[in-house]
């Protein structure tokens, strides 16, 4: 049962497209699978559309317009077919992804464990920030820290907890130097989550404070 | 003139939003059923003014609204089969894409090399049916056939596929009906589906 979803601000952003792509990216993951806000953006985008309806309308005699109208006229209908959903294969489990993230699984070829029962495979999304799938296998935790920026979260699979809350399938988490949390699952099943951060996390707690200077190379 | 379509823009002063709205979804299914350009042509000179002065608005800029008017009436032209008139109304859809198109022209004006675009982040652009396997189950074998499978499903698979493949309903219904995530509904009928094709391959 998903409990944590984004903000109205954020869904209205989101809607009006004033929004970072990473924002837009988790929120886009999550409107995916929580039908609640989906309905939220359907109306907002509703709204928003009648801006279109009540500007007033630029003088259409302008001939820009019919070669633009003649240009268009010229171009072939666009076929699109639906995809085949690519899935997340973890040591021969298979994960369901929400739709927005399904075209960075090609790029998750690489697990690597990281620590102790914790996986991950790094998404390249260029400069919007560092992407991972990471799983947590039941029992694997990722040691306290807290953040330099912010850290996205969508849980894409199972269940996790970090001390601050429980998290189910589809909650949408936004963590910043606020939090220090340690997320950790003891689902029989184990956790999925996409996660993107903007900033390095900072390890702060016992023997995990030595990893704070090589944090940049997992968990950015 | 072209072709003999003259551009239509009377629209703007007549009738109530919903008759609009009404004849702006006709138009759109006679582009996407037959290419109308009659249709079409009713379209644009209904929306492209309109795009150009929002667009105006949020660019700043001449040119770069009517680029941005272009790529959105362009889309509104090559992809009309994508409109569904039962999801929203001609003008939510036209702004969504307009939306689309901003998003990507303005991350691409500040050069970004960024893996994301906005036919990721909002799907206003794909096609409805998610699912491959819902496709070509559907090309591939006929519902009599997959009822004589039917009774090896779980019973709650069973129950999803039952109410979107023999009662016809949609996956929002099935979910509001059953109280449960619109996401679960979709896993069981993919799981679901996954299976009969497992079985209905291994019959052949
Ligand atoms: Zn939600």
């Amino acid at each position: 049962m998903i409990n944590y979803h984004p903000t109205d601000k954020q869904l209205q952003q989101f809607a009006e497209g004033n929004i970072s792509p990473a924002l837009a990216l988790v929120v886009s993951a999550h409107c995916d699978v929580c039908s609640q806000c989906q309905e939220k953006v359907d109306d907002i985008n509703i709204e928003l559309s009648s801006v279109i309806e009540n500007v007033r309308a630029h003088d259409f005699k302008d001939p820009a317009f019919e070669k633009m109208l003649a240009s268009i006229m010229h171009l072939p209908v666009i076929d699109t077919k639906p995809v085949v959903a690519p899935r997340i294969e973890l040591d021969g489990r298979f994960f369901d992804v929400p739709r927005p993230l399904q075209r960075f699984v090609k790029n998750t070829g690489n697990w690597s464990h990281l620590l102790g029962k914790v996986w991950q495979a790094p998404v390249d999304l260029g400069d919007a920030g560092e992407a991972n799938f990471i799983y947590m296998e039941k029992g694997g935790r990722v040691p306290e820290h807290t953040h330099k920026g912010t850290e996205l979260t969508l849980v894409v699979d199972g269940e996790f907890s970090d001390g601050l809350a429980d998290y189910d399938s589809g909650d949408f988490i936004i963590m910043d130097n606020e939090h220090i949390h340690s997320p950790h699952s003891n689902a029989v099943e184990g956790c999925l989550v996409f996660s993107i951060v903007d900033k390095p996390l900072h390890f702060t707690s016992g023997i995990a404070r030595l990893l704070n200077p090589f944090s940049h190379l997992f968990f950015k | 003139m072209l072709v003999g379509i003259s551009l239509e823009n009377k629209l703007q002063n007549t009738g109530k939003p919903k008759d609009c709205a009404d004849e702006m979804s006709q138009a759109l299914l006679e582009v996407a059923s037959q290419r109308c350009k009659r249709s079409y042509a009713k379209i644009f000179g209904y929306f492209a003014p309109r795009l150009r002065s929002y667009a105006l608005k949020q660019m700043g800029n001449e040119a770069l609204a009517m680029e941005m008017v272009q790529d959105t009436m362009a889309n509104v032209w090559q992809k009309a089969h994508l409109f569904n008139a039962e999801k929203g109304s001609p003008s939510t859809w036209i702004f969504t894409i307009a939306r689309n198109i901003r998003f990507d022209m303005l991350r691409k004006l500040k050069n970004r090399k960024e893996d994301i675009c906005s036919d990721d982040l909002w799907p206003v652009l794909c096609e409805q049916t998610p699912d491959q396997n819902e496709v070509s189950l559907e090309e591939q074998v006929t519902l009599e056939q997959v009822g004589l499978l039917f009774n090896s499903l779980p019973d709650k698979q069973r129950a999803v596929i039952e109410a979107i493949y023999i009662d016809g309903k949609s996956q929002q219904e099935v979910a509001d009906e059953l109280a449960i995530p619109l996401g679960t509904v979709k896993s069981r009928t993919r799981l679901a589906l996954q299976r009969l094709k497992d079985m209905l391959e291994d019959h052949d």
